[in-house]
This record gives structure tokens, C-alpha cells and sequence, in this order.
């Protein structure tokens, strides 16, 4: 221990004066010798090309120390990591760092809404890759695209390298960025702290401890704090303060849920934490069975809408309308439970009567959805929530989908009041107080952290203007954005992979969040950057000024505040280490106890209004979410789950709408309402209300970086904000433009053309034959074929459980170095994803339903690709893989004209070449950077299996099933994709390719033999067979 | 430059007809070495001159099947000895898929071979050959006769090709 | 015996065959001339300088994409490749069958054979990712062994095909050269023709023995040269037909293949024939109305030959009952984003060539010219039809997507003239353009006064 000890004496020094020291003279400030460390200490990959132009050390040896810090940091036992601030030479190698082996470090991830358990894999001291952590109680190794993406966030070469300083000029714009140290900064900062009337601007914060700092230093320097997202979850807090008197927002159990009726809340792709909701939402749906039931009333299309066995397509303002025509369906209808004879409140009812006819929909449909839910009552449940839903009345909505919660009985059971993460405080109605302070002049420091509202907020806020009246404007964020253009101080916080944090995803179930790499630039955490103001100032309570590194403070608390409450008897220091190994502690509280709804509550729901004429709904997306981590190119060429568009927002309008304005497929139009005006594309979307105009936003950033910059429209500023935001249910006009844009979309076509490709069957169907909707062909060939002693390696896919998140394209991108080629090659057909989620319309266009089906490389048995290729460049192994050999490939691209799957891709340019440092350093040692002129396409993880048999080798013993999963398989929320040896008869993929009814080859009549294998889908819709496949359109 | 000092008689005709004659003529009178230059391949020379069929064709027969034999051995022995190696699910010696590899290399065998054999049998390339007339090339027609011939007699030569109706009778120092 | 026209017009003698197929060698360079090879030496320089931005920068900057893997390269390959089956067909199958009249169009007919193997030969090679490792297509012992070729791919089918065809077709013709170069030897006024020429007779002198050497061998090539030319088009159809794409993988491509090769390849002598009766009109006594109608009936009926394929595929696509067939064929290429170019083929290959019913089109050297060049934009169109509608619309809708047609595209396509019409002009210039030694026997037909038997 005394070692540890040690280091965090180090420690202060070093986070203190933020260098840290080489050699014992530096650490004695041997003066001269600190004249080198200056620039020696910024040392990053980015600084190579400067390097020349010094006397002394060069690159390689800073790169070389550089590693050597982080990989040194991580010497610990298990998944324990120390902050060693240290550099040492290689020759004390730490134990546990072997080269050429990865490391995990349990971790977490939190977007703001979603919050999850992560392990991060490291390689030589780089973090390289973001998986989901098998043991979190939320996700359950589940990860969402934007946590992995992250990855490249932290080695993003436009990140602020220290602190700056903005010299602005007399109209409160930005003139000129210096550069600062970071104790000048602080010394200008205290000094302006000292004036008082400060105010800290945070968006949620899931991290206690980061609360207990904020709230220490808030009492510190009197100071206020605030806290606001763009897509803050007030509404339902609002909502359940009225009905129950908390202002929680609760966690909901949809794997408890027989029937789930989503009202706009897009909980599998955006709403809270869809990762999570996901994961439940599968496991309810593995065993068709037992299949729970899915009613979608969608106003944009939304991944929940695509997944629902059954789609109502419906306009923001008629929200309200469908839960109360609900409510309706079953107290007057059905006279169910105690209001039925209360005449009074069916009064309240009578305008909501026929919702069914004022939607459109078969009313015995709509009937149906009621008696569905009665009679699954206690194991239904009803979400509405998120950006579609914050109309005028968004909180009526939430209090009647609360009313028929409790009317069902969910409540306490799929909804539940008691494991809601407390971090989601954001609020508008916080910012617009702040607004106004700001103007009125009462704020004189304001210190914004994790947010961007000159982004982010409505422009009808007018929060830029406010903002100019603020004398000192502190931003911690790692870029000079929207926001950092008009901030005083640059005082950057270091990525979360560099920094230590924890969280608190649902009451009582503690996460830990480990760096995982000393950090690249002069950064400080914001944490520290609070507690070094406050201890420069000397205020505020003792442990802020006490405690010298976020580090200590964070170990601290979790002694005092946390370990109390989930392991007391423990000794701390096993407890930590504990908590280290398994990312997080505690659990859910099972005790169920249904809140009692206050039914005076249902009073402020007002009759049913109507609306005609286009309605603008805006919607977050899964790829880049609010646009906060926009300036990432991952995000940005991840096809859309449902339009399949990538590098751009859009507006979509329905078939029938675009008939009507003769709008073909990417058409510009304007949109206006009041005096707002924007310019965007049109998008065609299957499935929308005819009077729904959905944009989506996060896009239109201008100061993000070279990747986001001028991708899309920044729709925030478009959103209103009176007495509360409203980005859905606006009014706008749209007129048709001369101009012609270009939509890079890669789906090629939106239907199956009556082939069967993704085999789809009705619940009442599959009930009768387990193989309904799959078409077996008999294939024969002409001689024995080769024999695979030995492993046999093969795939399944769950399209039944598949919801098309996606998370596995960027899993497969990150863990194979698939390079991004952007907007202007996808449009000429040139992305290079290894693995792609088709999506297909079924049904007629108008409301059509969707599919999803992943495809990656088959590996056929009979591989086409092999057969033509003239010099072997890619061959079948022995254990039935299909190995690309790159550099054997002259590059024919013959294998790709004979492969039906169209899986291959090749390098037309050198793409390789264009991987800016320092994001080379997120690439995968164990993967091969392709050149150009090779085809590539996915190896089933080939260096995955090799790295398990070495493993099982090592171990002296033999592989078994699930030793090797490929990257798709390990960030499947629903684990719809598993991967094993169909030699094995136990192993999972083997009975599946065996016994299971519902598989089938894709393309089984080509008798290609792939050892792919697709489950088909059920849908539980009440019908007899599904639509016929009507050809999308 | 090959010339061996071999001198001889020369008749020259412009009849491709009377050319013909001459030549069979020539032959009855019991010259065995004598040869008939013409600007194409007159139509009943090789009659006249009593030349046997020529020897190629056996020459292109045992080429082509060199050729096959060859491409068969290579395509087996590379893709089911060498290096046996598991191509989309066919076996090592799919010798449908190597026919027409087979083909095409027993084509090549037996062209080239056949020209080659049309160097050695006509002694060509050769540097600055003889040249009775030049027109010989163009619309003249000779039939020569080499002094070491039986019964080479110049002056009965001469008037033989007169009778024939040779337009010219040249003595040729060398050929 | 039924009579025959003249082969040869205007009363010549050998000695004249010799003078007017020698002259536009002997003669200095006409303007005409000189403009032409400028004109196509520049295209040509243009060529060489597109193709060498695309090895530099990558085949990305031509249209190919994904599912498009293949594009312009290949189907101007196989337009190339079509083009020089004419060529062999009528020095080779036509000698077989002893069609006299073939020996005045057969010398150019094989040069542009030669040519037009070669300007096709390149794409295969420039087409790969890297073409500096192209080499390794070739089975060659190396040390990276055991490392060898992959024979049961077409396009190794075609390494072997093309490369044979190449060699072969390029030794005919300069066997049938020789005799001639001798010629032109012997008539040499000054030194360096003489010492060129004479290197090139290999010292011919057209002795009765040699000649019947020379005339076996001659008969050799031409029975071997006919299966090839028939193969190698086979084969090059073998890189669609083995292939397992909907409007690729069918058995009737060979012969219509083939059929679609000839065609294009008349169309082609035709277009040439009729520019060579134009720059030297001495050669209309030799390249007689004659020779081009039977040439202008090859082109009709090889063009109705296609015309069936083309009704066949779609016969079979809806008798197979094959959805992705069918789909290829009645919605793709009929209507499809591609139906322009599938009717703009129609019209070039099916409908125009009918013009031949008549014998004023079949004799008529404007009519014949306009609708040959028609058939070779058809022709080409064939191949860009056959290519892009099956590659992008294939089996998974999902991965559907057009050809993005780029300047580079139209560069090589356009370029390739250059390179083959620069190597056309120079033959004219330095050989003998119609087979000097051939034709003199051929003299006599259709002649009463000396009219052999």
C-alpha cells in the first residue's frame, strides 16, 4: 500500500501544477530541465509533425514514453487500475501488461439519458475498443453504438490540447484564442469566483460523487447550480410528481411486459437508455412462445415503430388522444375499475370518445389494443416520453399514460418508481430561469460543463444574447464549439477514458468509471478544476479543499456515502477493489409496491383539441443522438436503422404527401414557421402520417470539427420554447424548391421484390407450424464434398430479436479497422462496413412495416467468391471459414460480382492512408490495415478464435462453446447473433443449425452453403398470415 | 552469306502456265536438283517438280500433344499435389473446370511448334539469300538448275528453257 | 459451274498487283495521312496519360462501386476482344472453306485482329486493384511456395485464352506477311528499306519446296486458329456464364458470344474497308463492291443470330420460372434504370442491320459505313447491358445500386480508339494492306479470256 500512497502523493503535485515528472530532477523542478518539460509534457502523436523543428527528443521515443505511461497505469491485479502518473522505462515492465495481449477495465458510459456498463479493451496502454459489460444489472453486455464510438472521440485530433483563453472583441464575439496556464486560468477564475453570483451549468450528472463536488463547491462560492439537457426527461418527472408526488423518472421492466404500447417513446432507439430497454425488450421476445406484444403509435418512424408487431402511424398533436381513447376504451367501454361509475370523471372522457375514428384506425383494432392491455393488466405497460412527445401538451400525456398505468396495474410492477436514475435532473424550466437571470445581469460567472446550448437550445430562448451579458463565461468542454466561441476560459475536462468517475445508473446501483489512459493532452478533469478553485479560494466544505486529486476525493466518498449503503461489513479497500473488478455494486430494489395515483392529478387534462395541416415532429437519432459527439465519423456513416440515410438530416414526408407537392427523393424544400426558416432535403418515408413533416436533430453543428461541421440543419434552433419546449405538434408550412440535393442513402431498395430474404410468419401462424413462412428448397450436389474434422465455425442470426439498432456495424468498424470513406463515396457506393442491417418495407406504402436483417460475410461452404478468384487470394480453411488473403489480392473484384450476399468490399483508394494521427492509435493491432486494391470483407473474427484456441492452449485445455465471440455477437443488446463450432454437437449455433425450426440460409436455393443461419421473425399481430409482401415502394 | 560456292543455270518465264511445263519438262530430262522460284505458290508446282507432301503436319500432331499432356500434368500436379487447397467446396482436381486451360495450351503448343518447323524445313531466317531476279518476287517465274546436277550441261540446258519459251537464261556464278 | 464476278478489277497483271499494292508504301505519306495519325497519336497520348492516373490514384476514379465491381474496362474488353474475331474468322474459317474472295480484305482484316487483341488485352491487366502485381495471374514457380494459380477461375481461362489467341493470330499474319515483305525487299531502292524489309522476309525466296512448306503450315494455322478464335470468345463469355448472376449464368452465352463477335467484327472491317476504298482508291480494284456485300450479308445474318439470343434469354427467363431471372430480364434491363441502354442495343443490333434485305443498302458504301458504326455503338452497349443490369440488380434488393459514371470512364472508353486507330494507320503505311502473294493466284477468277478450269 505504502507504494499507492506514494503515487497519490505524486499525484498532487502532478494534477496541481499539471506536469507530471520524468527523472527525479524534474521532480526536484530542476529548473532548465523544466524548460524542456514544458513542450516535453504536451507530447502528443499530434505534436509529430511539429517534433522536427525541436533540438531535442523527437517522436518516436515521446510516442514510445507515452505508451510506457499508460500501459505502466495499468499495473494492478484483476481489472484494478492505479492513476501512476509516473513514466518508466520498459525494462520495470508491469506485470500485468503483456504486448500483444488486451486488457479490460471495467468502466461506464453515460450519454446524458443512457448510462451503461462498459469494458474498455487495451492494447499496449491504447484503449482500442468499447464492449458492454456482461455483468452490468442495466445492459447486460449490451452497448449502443455511441458508447463504442466514443473510442474515436478520445483520440479525435481536433480536441483541445490545454486550457485557452478567448480575446473577444467589443461586440462580445470571438477575436482571438490564446493559449493559457493552467494556473493563470485558475488565479482569473478565483479572482472572478470572489465577486459572487456565480452559476454552474451542467447537463444531467450521473456520477455522485461529481454531484457532491458540484453541490460542495455551489455551497462554496454560493453559487447556483443548473442543470439542463437538450433532451431532458422534465415532462416525466413533471408527470410523475403530479400523479405520485415524486419527481422521479422511473425504470421500466420491458421484459416484464406480456404487452407494451409505446406512445412516440422510442425506447429501442432514443428514449432513456434504449441499450438497456433493448436488452429487456429481447429477452421478452426470445421465446416466440412466449412473445410479448408490441403496439406502436408512431409520428416519426422510429426504430420502436419499425420493431412493433403492430404500427399505428399518427401525428404528434393526437398523442394525448390515443392514451385517453385508451383510458376511454376501457372506463367507459368496458366500465372497468371504480371510475366506471364515476360519472364526473367519464364526463371528462366524452370528448375523447371516438379517438379511434379521429385516427383513422379500424376502431376493433383499436379496441383490441385496449382488451389486450386489460387483460394482461400488472404485465403491461404504456410508455410515452421523449423529444416527439414535448408538444403544448406533453404534460397531460404523461399524467394520462401514468392514470392508465395504474389503472392496469403496472404500476410497481413494469413501472417502477424506486430504481429511476436520480441523475436525470435536466430541466428547461432551469435554463429558462437561468436565461433570464443572465439577461436581467444577475450572473456574473458562469461555468458550463458537459453542455452546448448556444448549439442546443431553441433559438426563441435567445440564450447567446443572455449569454453576452455574462462577464466571465468558464466552458469545460474539449473543443472551442457553439458554446466554447463565446467562453472566456477554455478549461478543457479530459475524455471520460482518461478520467475517473462513477455513476449511478438506477438508485442504489453504483457504477465505476476507470481512465484507461493517462491523459493525451493538459487537460483536468472538471471535478478537480472545481475543487482547485475552491481550495485556491479556501472555501467550502473540508473535503473539497482537503482532498488534492478527484481521484482521493471520489475514493473518499464512495467510504463514506456509498459503501454504507450496499457493503458495510466489507473492508473498504476489498470492497473497492471489488467494485473495480465488477464495474459496479448493488442492485435493483425488488420489492414491489405500487404508488397510489392522485386522481386529482387527471384534472389538469383538458378536453381533446384537433389540428389539421403539417406538424413538425423532431426526433433524436441512434447514430448521433443530440448531437453533443456529432464530430465523429463513425456516427456519421452509420446508415439510419430506418431510412438507411447516412451524413445528413432530413425531412420526411409520406408517399402521399410527396404525390401531392410532386417532391421526388431528395428534393429541397423550406420549411417555415412563425419567422423561422430552414432549407432541407426531402426524404420519402414509408409509414408516416400524411400531415407529419419529421426532421431529425444533432445535426447542423458549425463549430464541431472538420467531420460534423455543415453535416445537416441544426433543428434545435428551430424547436419552440414557450413556457416550456415544444419539438413536436409545431405548425409549419412547406414549400417546394427548384434545388436538387443528394441523399447518400445505402439501401438500394426498399423492398424484398416478393423474394424470400428476411422469412417472416404471424404468431398464430407459427403456433400452428414452427416452420411457417420459411420455403425449404432441396439442394444436391454432385460429389461428397470436403469434410471439416476439427472445428466448423457458423453463425446464427435472431431476426425475431433483432430490433436493427446497429450496434453490431460499429462493433465490427471499431474491433476490424473498417475505414469511413464519406458522404460523396457512400453516394457512389463505396462504404466499406463488413456488416450491414438491410432493412426492408413489408406491407402496403403507406403503412408499411418494417424488417431488418443483419448480413455479414456468409462463409458458404460452396463459396462463389473462392471458386472465381484467379490466384487464390481467397480460399476456404479448414474449419469452414472463407480467409480473405489481402496480400495475395491483385484486386479483379470478380469474388464480389460472384457473391449473392454482396458482402465484399473493396479498396478502391488508399483509405488507409487517411487515418489522421492521432487516430491510428484506435486501431486494432490485431487486425491488418488493408491497402488499396484489396477486397475485404468480415472474417468471422478470425483473430478472435485464434486468440481463444491459444487461450484454451495455454490452459491446456479444450475450446468450448462461447470462448470465442465475435465483435457483432458481444455488443448485441438482445444477443441475437451467437457464433460457435458447429462441430460440437453442445455448442449453442449447432442445435440451432439442427433442430431449430425457424432457421433458414439465406438464398438457400443458390446452394452456396452458408454457415449463416437466420431464425425467422414472429409477429404477433393477431393475424392469420403476415401482409403479403406488397413490394415496400 | 551462307552461300556455298555453287554456281548453275537460271531460265526465266512470265507465264505461270509455261512455267509449269518447263518444270515437268525439266524433270523428265532427269534433273533431280533442280527448284522452281515463283512470286506465290503456282498451282501444280509441286507435281511438276516431283515434291513429296511436306512433313509439318506430324510435327503440329506431336506438339499439340505435348501441349495437352503438359497442361494436364501442370493443372493436376499445382492444384492436387503441390498444393491442395479447399476452393469453394470443389475438389482438388476438378479437371472439368481445367479443359479449357488444356485447350488453349495444346493450341499454342502445336502452332508455334509448326512454325518453328517451317524455319527449319525452308533454312529461313536467312541473312541476304541469293537473288536470281527481283521481279522473281513479283511477276517472273524461274526454274535453276545447280551445276553439280546429273548431267548438268549448260549449253543443252540453254536451249531446253529456250524451248520451253524462257524469256532469259542466266549463268549464275554462285547460288 | 456458276459464273463468278471479277475478284480483281480493271484488267491487271501481276506486275501491276505488285505496283498498286506497293505503292502507298513506296509513295511518300499523303496529308490525309499524316492528319490522321496525328489526330489518333494525340487521343492515344491522351489514353496512355488517363490510364496513368488510374494506376497512380485507384480504380475509384471510374465508376465501379459495389455491387458494380465490374464496369467500362471490362466492357470495352469484351468489345475489343469481339472485334478481332472477324479477323481470323475470315483469314482462317474462310480459307478452310476455300472462299476466294476473302484473300483481299484478309491482310487487313488479321491487322486488325492484331490490334484490336491488343487494345483489349489491356484492360483485363489495368482493370486490378494493382495492376503491378498482375503477374501473379501467370503460374510461375516462385519462393513463395507453394503458391499457385487458381485454374478454375474464368479469368485465368482467359489469361491462358487471350494470350494464346494474341501469340497465334499475330504469327499467322506474319507468316502471310513474309512472302510479301520479300516482295517489297526486291523492289527496294535504297538500303535501309532494303535491309528492313529483308530482315523482316527472314530471307524468303519462294522456292517450289518452300512454298509447299509454306502452304502446309499456312492450312496448319488456319485449322488451328479456327476452334481458337471459337474458344476464346467461349471463354470470355465463361467470365459471365460461370458467374452465378441472374442474366449472367446462362448456357446460351457462348455461341452468342461468339455470333455477337463476328457480328461486331464485320461491322468493324466494313467501317475500315470503307475508309481504306476512300484513302486508296487504287485498292477499289481489289476491295470490290462484291466483297463488301457478302460482308454486309455476314453482318445480317450474324445480327439476326444475336437477335435471337437476345429473345431466347427472356424465353428462358420466364420458362425457368427463376424470380431473379425474370426480375433481371423483364423489369431490369426492359425497364429498368438500364432500359435506354437495353433499347439503344435492339435498335443498333436488330433493327438497323435489317437495312441488308435490300441489295442497294447491301452495295451501297454510305448506307453500309453509317449502319456498321451503328452496330458497333450496339455491340458495345451489348456488353454495358450484360455487365451493369445483372450486377445491380441482383439477389438482396438491399444491395442494389447504378454505375456512377465518370469522366474516366468516357476517357478510356474514347482513348482506346485512339490506340487502336493509331496502330491501324501505321499498318497502312508500312505493310502491305492486301496479301500480295494470295491474291495473285486469285487473279484469273471470273476471267473467260484465261479462265482456269
Amino acid at each position: 500500500m505504502s507504494e499507492n500512497n506514494h503515487h497519490d502523493h505524486d499525484h498532487t503535485q502532478i494534477e496541481r501544477n499539471n506536469t507530471h515528472w520524468l527523472t527525479l530532477e524534474h521532480y526536484n523542478n530542476d529548473p532548465e530541465f523544466m524548460k524542456k518539460a514544458e513542450t516535453e509534457f504536451q507530447s502528443s502523436p499530434l505534436r509529430e509533425g511539429e517534433s522536427e523543428n525541436e533540438n531535442e527528443s523527437g517522436w518516436a521515443r515521446r510516442e514510445f514514453l507515452k505508451l510506457m505511461g499508460a500501459s505502466l497505469a495499468m499495473s494492478a491485479a484483476g481489472c484494478i487500475r492505479r492513476p501512476i502518473q509516473k513514466i518508466v522505462p520498459y525494462n520495470k515492465q508491469p506485470e500485468e501488461v503483456t504486448l500483444g495481449e488486451a486488457n479490460y477495465y471495467t468502466s461506464s458510459y453515460f450519454d446524458g439519458n443512457e448510462g451503461i456498463g462498459v469494458l474498455v479493451k487495451t492494447r499496449e496502454g491504447r484503449p482500442i475498443k468499447i464492449e458492454g459489460n456482461p455483468k452490468f444489472p442495466l445492459n447486460r453486455g449490451g452497448v449502443s453504438v455511441r458508447a463504442q464510438a466514443s473510442i474515436l472521440s478520445l483520440y479525435d485530433p481536433e480536441r483541445l490540447q490545454g486550457p485557452k483563453y478567448n480575446i473577444f472583441n467589443e461586440k462580445r464575439s470571438n477575436k482571438d484564442t490564446v493559449g493559457i496556464k493552467w494556473d493563470a486560468l485558475d488565479d482569473k477564475v478565483v479572482a472572478q469566483l470572489k465577486k459572487g453570483s456565480a452559476v454552474v451549468l451542467t447537463g444531467n450528472i450521473a456520477s455522485p460523487s461529481t454531484r457532491a463536488v458540484v453541490s460542495d463547491f455551489a455551497q462554496a462560492f454560493k453559487a447556483d447550480h443548473v442543470s439542463w439537457e437538450p433532451m431532458a426527461n422534465e415532462e416525466i418527472r413533471e408527470g410523475q410528481k403530479a400523479c405520485y408526488g415524486e419527481a422521479v423518472v422511473p425504470q421500466y421492466h420491458f421484459d416484464k411486459a406480456k404487452i407494451i404500447v409505446s406512445i412516440d417513446a422510442d425506447f429501442l432507439g432514443t428514449w432513456l437508455s434504449p441499450t438497456t430497454f433493448t436488452a429487456q425488450f429481447g429477452a421478452g421476445r426470445r421465446d416466440p412462445k412466449k412473445t410479448s406484444k408490441l403496439v406502436s403509435f408512431d409520428s416519426t418512424y422510429s426504430l420502436t415503430g419499425a420493431n412493433a408487431d403492430i404500427r399505428f402511424k399518427i401525428k404528434p398533436s393526437q398523442q394525448l388522444d390515443v392514451v385517453m381513447g385508451l383510458i376511454n376504451a376501457l372506463v367507459v367501454n368496458k366500465g372497468i375499475s371504480s371510475y366506471a361509475n364515476n360519472e364526473k370523471f367519464k364526463d371528462s372522457l366524452i370528448s375523447y370518445a371516438n379517438t379511434a375514428q379521429k385516427l383513422g384506425i379500424e376502431p376493433a383494432l383499436f379496441a383490441k389494443v385496449a382488451t389486450d392491455l386489460w387483460e394482461n393488466k400488472g404485465q403491461s405497460l404504456v410508455v410515452a416520453g421523449g423529444l416527439q412527445t414535448l408538444t403544448s401538451r406533453a404534460h397531460e400525456l404523461q399524467i394520462a399514460v401514468n392514470f392508465l398505468n395504474s389503472l392496469l396495474e403496472n404500476e410497481g410492477k413494469t413501472v417502477d418508481g424506486k430504481n429511476g436514475n436520480p441523475g436525470l435532473k435536466a430541466s428547461y424550466s432551469g435554463l429558462e430561469r437561468l436565461i433570464k437571470d443572465m439577461s436581467a445581469g444577475k450572473v456574473k460567472t458562469l461555468i458550463i460543463h458537459r453542455v452546448n446550448p448556444a448549439y442546443s437550445t431553441p433559438k426563441e430562448a435567445g440564450f447567446i444574447e443572455a449569454l453576452k451579458k455574462v462577464d466571465m463565461i468558464v466552458y469545460t468542454g474539449d473543443r472551442i464549439d457553439e458554446t466554447g466561441d463565446h467562453a472566456t476560459y477554455m478549461a478543457p475536462d479530459n475524455h471520460p477514458l482518461e478520467t475517473w468517475g462513477d455513476a449511478e445508473f438506477a438508485k442504489d446501483v453504483f457504477a465505476i468509471q476507470q481512465p484507461a489512459i493517462r491523459p493525451m493532452y493538459d487537460t483536468r478533469s472538471f471535478e478537480l478544476s472545481l475543487m482547485t478553485w475552491a481550495y485556491l479560494a479556501n472555501v467550502g466544505p473540508k473535503r473539497l479543499i482537503t482532498f488534492e486529486t478527484y481521484y482521493d476525493y471520489l475514493r473518499n466518498f464512495w467510504k463514506e456515502e456509498i459503501q454504507p449503503k450496499v457493503a458495510k461489513s466489507k473492508v473498504f479497500e476489498n470492497f473497492w477493489s471489488e467494485v473495480l473488478q465488477n464495474g459496479y455494486v448493488g442492485d435493483f430494489d425488488k420489492t414491489s409496491s405500487p404508488r397510489s395515483f392522485k386522481s386529482e392529478a387527471f384534472s389538469f387534462i383538458k378536453p381533446a383539441s384537433s389540428s389539421t395541416g403539417f406538424e413538425l415532429a423532431l426526433y433524436p437519432t441512434i447514430q448521433n443522438g443530440d448531437g453533443s459527439s456529432a464530430n465523429n465519423s463513425w456516427q456519421q456513416e452509420l446508415p439510419d436503422p430506418v431510412t438507411k440515410i447516412v451524413w445528413d438530416n432530413y425531412v420526411c414526408v409520406s408517399i402521399a404527401t410527396a404525390e401531392k407537392h410532386h417532391l421526388k427523393e431528395s428534393t429541397l424544400v423550406e420549411l417555415k414557421a412563425g419567422d423561422k426558416k430552414v432549407e432541407l432535403p426531402v426524404h420519402i418515408q414509408p409509414g408516416l402520417h400524411d400531415e407529419v413533416l419529421a426532421v431529425a436533430v444533432g445535426y447542423g453543428r458549425t463549430k464541431a470539427g472538420k467531420v460534423a461541421n455543415g453535416v445537416g440543419q441544426n433543428m434545435y434552433e428551430f424547436a419552440g420554447f414557450n413556457g416550456g419546449p415544444v419539438f413536436a405538434g409545431q405548425a409549419v408550412s412547406l414549400t417546394k424548391t427548384s434545388k436538387k440535393y443528394n441523399l447518400a442513402c445505402v439501401a438500394g431498395n426498399n423492398s424484398m421484390e416478393g423474394r424470400l430474404i428476411v422469412a417472416e410468419t404471424t404468431l398464430k401462424d407459427y403456433m400452428k407450424n414452427e416452420h411457417a413462412g420459411v420455403r425449404r428448397h432441396k439442394t444436391w450436389s454432385i460429389w461428397s464434398g470436403h469434410q471439416y474434422n476439427g472445428h466448423k465455425w457458423g453463425m446464427s442470426v435472431d431476426l425475431n430479436t433483432c430490433t436493427g439498432c446497429s450496434a453490431c456495424m460499429t462493433a465490427c468498424q471499431s474491433e476490424n479497422n473498417i475505414t469511413v470513406v464519406g458522404k460523396t463515396y457512400v453516394l457512389q457506393g463505396r462504404e466499406m462496413h463488413w456488416m450491414r442491417v438491410d432493412r426492408y418495407y413489408v406491407g402496403n406504402p403507406a403503412d408499411a412495416l418494417a424488417v431488418f436483417q443483419p448480413v455479414m460475410c456468409q462463409h458458404c461452404d460452396n463459396a462463389p467468391c473462392e471458386t472465381v478468384c484467379p490466384v487464390l487470394a481467397t480460399v476456404h480453411s479448414d474449419e469452414g471459414l472463407n480467409e480473405m488473403v489481402y496480400n495475395r489480392c491483385v484486386g479483379t473484384r470478380y469474388c464480389s460480382n460472384n457473391c449473392p450476399y454482396k458482402v465484399r468490399r473493396f479498396n478502391w483508394f488508399n483509405y488507409a492512408k487517411l487515418i489522421e494521427k492521432p487516430m491510428h492509435m484506435a486501431l486494432n493491432p490485431d487486425v491488418t490495415v488493408r491497402t488499396r486494391g484489396v477486397m475485404e470483407k468480415c472474417t468471422f473474427c478470425v483473430h478472435k478464435i485464434k486468440e481463444a484456441k491459444n487461450q484454451a492452449k495455454l490452459q491446456d485445455r479444450k475450446l468450448k462453446d462461447g470462448d470465442v465471440k465475435t465483435a457483432c455477437q458481444t455488443a448485441c443488446p438482445t444477443q441475437a447473433i451467437i457464433f460457435g463450432d458447429l462441430n460440437d454437437p453442445e455448442s449453442q449455433v449447432a442445435k440451432i443449425f439442427k433442430d431449430e425450426p425457424r432457421s433458414y440460409a439465406l438464398l438457400e436455393e443458390w446452394n452456396a452453403a452458408p454457415s449463416v443461419r437466420y431464425l425467422s421473425k414472429v409477429r404477433n399481430n393477431d393475424k392469420e398470415t403476415i401482409d403479403a409482401e406488397k413490394g415496400g415502394h | 552469306m551462307a552461300k556455298h560456292g555453287l554456281g548453275g543455270i537460271a531460265g526465266i518465264w512470265l507465264d505461270e502456265h509455261a512455267v509449269v511445263k518447263a518444270a515437268a519438262k525439266t524433270r523428265e530430262s532427269g534433273f533431280v536438283k533442280f527448284d522452281a522460284i515463283s512470286p506465290y505458290p503456282v498451282h501444280g508446282m509441286e507435281e511438276a517438280c516431283g515434291i513429296r507432301r511436306s512433313w509439318i503436319p506430324y510435327v503440329t500432331f506431336v506438339a499439340g500433344a505435348a501441349g495437352l499432356l503438359s497442361a494436364l500434368w501442370l493443372t493436376w500436379w499445382t492444384s492436387a499435389v503441390n498444393w491442395p487447397i479447399n476452393v469453394g467446396g470443389k475438389p482438388f482436381f476438378s479437371l472439368p473446370a481445367f479443359i479449357p486451360i488444356i485447350f488453349e495450351l495444346t493450341i499454342l503448343f502445336a502452332a508455334l511448334c509448326s512454325v518453328g518447323a517451317l524455319f527449319y524445313a525452308a533454312k529461313i531466317p536467312r541473312v541476304d539469300p541469293p537473288n536470281i531476279d527481283p521481279d522473281l518476287t513479283s511477276h517472273k517465274f524461274a526454274i535453276f538448275i545447280p551445276q553439280n546436277d546429273i548431267g548438268y550441261d549448260e549449253a543443252k540446258i540453254e536451249r531446253l528453257f529456250k524451248d520451253m519459251g524462257a524469256t532469259e537464261v542466266k549463268k549464275l556464278a554462285e547460288y | 459451274m456458276i459464273h463468278r464476278n471479277k475478284l480483281v478489277l480493271g484488267d491487271k497483271d501481276l506486275k501491276d498487283i505488285t505496283e498498286d499494292i506497293c505503292a502507298p508504301i513506296e509513295a511518300y505519306p499523303s496529308k490525309g495521312w499524316l492528319g490522321l495519325l496525328t489526330g489518333a497519336l494525340s487521343i492515344f497520348i491522351f489514353y496512355v496519360i488517363i490510364l496513368g492516373i488510374v494506376i497512380d490514384k485507384g480504380m475509384g476514379l471510374l465508376g465501379v462501386n459495389h455491387p458494380n465491381a465490374w464496369g467500362t474496362m471490362i466492357v470495352t474488353f469484351v468489345f475489343w476482344i469481339g472485334i478481332g474475331h472477324a479477323g481470323t474468322l475470315i483469314s482462317a474459317i474462310l480459307f478452310l472453306f476455300r472462299q476466294k474472295w476473302r484473300t483481299s480484305v484478309a491482310r487487313t482484316a488479321e491487322a486488325m485482329t492484331v490490334f484490336a487483341v491488343m487494345t483489349a488485352g489491356l484492360f483485363p491487366l489495368l482493370h486490378t486493384g494493382r495492376p503491378w502485381l498482375d503477374y501473379w495471374l501467370f503460374p510461375y514457380p516462385n519462393q513463395r511456395g507453394p503458391l499457385w494459380v487458381n485454374f478454375r477461375s474464368p479469368l485465368l481461362w482467359d489469361v491462358f485464352a487471350v494470350s494464346t489467341y494474341a501469340t497465334v493470330s499475330m504469327v499467322f499474319w506474319y507468316i502471310g506477311l513474309v512472302p510479301d515483305f520479300a516482295t517489297i525487299k526486291d523492289r527496294a531502292k535504297n538500303k535501309i528499306r532494303r535491309a528492313v524489309y529483308g530482315a523482316l522476309s527472314l530471307g524468303w525466296r519462294g522456292t517450289a519446296k518452300n512454298w509447299s512448306h509454306y502452304e502446309m503450315l499456312y492450312l496448319l494455322l488456319a485449322g488451328l486458329s479456327t476452334p481458337l478464335v471459337l474458344s476464346v470468345h467461349t471463354i470470355v463469355s465463361f467470365d459471365f456464364a460461370v458467374a452465378g448472376l441472374p442474366g449472367w449464368h446462362t448456357t446460351i452465352f457462348p455461341p452468342y458470344f461468339v455470333a455477337g463477335a463476328v457480328f461486331s467484327g464485320f461491322a468493324m472491317v466494313v467501317t475500315l474497308m470503307s475508309l481504306v476504298r476512300i484513302g486508296i482508291p487504287e485498292f477499289k480494284n481489289y476491295i470490290t463492291l462484291d466483297h463488301m456485300e457478302v460482308m454486309n450479308k455476314i453482318i445480317m445474318t450474324t445480327g439476326l443470330m444475336v437477335g435471337y439470343a437476345y429473345g431466347s434469354e427472356f424465353f428462358i427467363a420466364w420458362y425457368s420460372g427463376n424470380p431473379y431471372e425474370k426480375y433481371v430480364f423483364f423489369v431490369s434491363r426492359a425497364f429498368g434504370p438500364y432500359a435506354w441502354a437495353y433499347w439503344t442495343m435492339i435498335t443498333c443490333n436488330v433493327l438497323i442491320p435489317q437495312v441488308f434485305w435490300f441489295k442497294k443498302a447491301r452495295r451501297s458504301i454510305p448506307i453500309m459505313f453509317v449502319v456498321s458504326i451503328f452496330v458497333n455503338i450496339g455491340m458495345w452497349f451489348e456488353r454495358f447491358v450484360i455487365t451493369i443490369t445483372s450486377l445491380s440488380r441482383d439477389f438482396l434488393p438491399a444491395n442494389w445500386g447504378n454505375y456512377p459514371w465518370t469522366f474516366y470512364d468516357g476517357a478510356i472508353l474514347f482513348g482506346s480508339f485512339g490506340m487502336f486507330l493509331t496502330f491501324f494507320l501505321l499498318y497502312l503505311r508500312f505493310f502491305p494492306a492486301i496479301s500480295i502473294a494470295e491474291i495473285k493466284p486469285v487473279l484469273p477468277v471470273g476471267r473467260e479470256s484465261k479462265g482456269v478450269h
